[in-house]
């Protein structure tokens, strides 16, 4: 909570909020002098961390009739899934942000961006995409071998399926 | 119920203006009358319900709150020190949920691996009872195996008895 992380709104979207920074500096100054001065000196600072999973074996190591493996695979699966939707919600916002701030230009600006962003997406929709909300880990195997069996008969993914000959 | 004293106090002459200003008064035996007045009864259970939640609730919730963040602050996010293994409440940001943590929770790690052994054990179980299933079929099928469909005779001697009378009886029947 410092002074030089706040910024004042100089040009927000409503006149009425803009305020220049010879007004705003002394009036923040004023708000943050009780937190900064009296109350975060008078405590001690004490760490939290991040929970740390280590990794286990993948269904794809796993014995088929082995259900401890696979519910380790199963937990893990879905933390892994977690992270990816995050990364894709990164990367989106990255897009959407420049977008925001180029606003007309934005086709023109944002294409490296927006080409990541969709590569991101496609590559999530892959892996997880139309496995029900009930899915596990084995759907998602399951999905990864039907499609390569399905592009060994057919070629790949998006050139159409081959009538019989 | 009951209200901030000093606020009753001063709202005496206020309450005796409201009960005994109206136009409408009902003349009573001797020399008491009563004022008809409307009912008062929602906004004085308003305020009594707006007393209770806020100086019963609210504000001690809101106080002790206030107070925890001044006092002890929230923890700052740091990398795991190598070869540390962090308590289950050092996972958590607020001092006040790692007090809940510390104190009332489950350990969630304990839980996980608690559910592994359960899914274990009942899978013993499962291959076990499918064992016997097979077993007992198969004994069912051969008939080779004493244990589950074998009844062993152990009234022979009283079978032969019966055998031979039943056979000297049919003899002695005439011919039907």
């Amino acid at each position: 909570m410092h002074l030089e992380t706040f910024s004042p709104p100089t040009d927000a979207g409503f006149p009425w909020c803009d305020c220049p920074q010879c007004l705003y500096a002394p009036l923040l100054s004023t708000v943050l002098w009780f937190p900064e001065r009296v109350v975060v000196p008078n405590r001690k600072e004490y760490p939290w961390y991040h929970r740390s999973y280590n990794r286990v074996p993948t269904i794809d190591q796993c014995y088929t009739d082995d259900p401890v493996c696979f519910f380790e695979a199963n937990e893990q699966w879905i933390r892994d899934r977690q992270v990816d939707r995050e990364i894709v919600n990164i990367l989106r916002q990255r897009w959407r942000d420049c977008a925001f701030y180029e606003g007309v230009d934005a086709p023109v600006k944002c294409v490296e961006l927006q080409k990541i962003s969709e590569d991101a997406e496609t590559n999530f929709f892959i892996k997880y995409g139309d496995l029900s909300a009930y899915a596990n880990v084995k759907d998602c195997y399951m999905k990864q071998k039907h499609r390569m069996l399905w592009e060994r008969r057919h070629g790949p993914v998006g050139t159409g399926m081959k009538t019989e000959q | 119920m009951t209200v901030l004293s000093v606020l009753r106090t001063a709202a005496g002459p206020a309450r005796l203006a409201i009960t005994h200003n109206s136009q409408q008064v009902a003349k009573m035996s001797d020399h008491r009358a009563m004022n008809i007045i409307p009912s008062r009864f929602q906004w004085n259970k308003f305020k009594d319900m707006l007393h209770l939640y806020f100086v019963g609730a609210a504000i001690p919730l809101l106080a002790g709150i206030g107070i925890t963040n001044m006092m002890v602050g929230p923890a700052t996010l740091s990398e795991i020190p190598e070869g540390y293994v962090p308590r289950e409440d050092e996972y958590y940001k607020s001092p006040i949920t790692r007090f809940l943590v510390r104190n009332f929770t489950r350990n969630e790690q304990m839980e996980y691996e608690k559910k592994m052994q359960y899914i274990w054990e009942t899978e013993h179980k499962r291959q076990l009872r499918l064992i016997e299933k097979r077993v007992k079929k198969l004994m069912a099928e051969r008939g080779d195996y004493k244990a589950w469909y074998y009844t062993p005779h152990i009234a022979r001697k009283y079978q032969r008895i019966v055998r031979k009378e039943t056979e000297e009886l049919m003899e002695r029947r005439p011919a039907a």
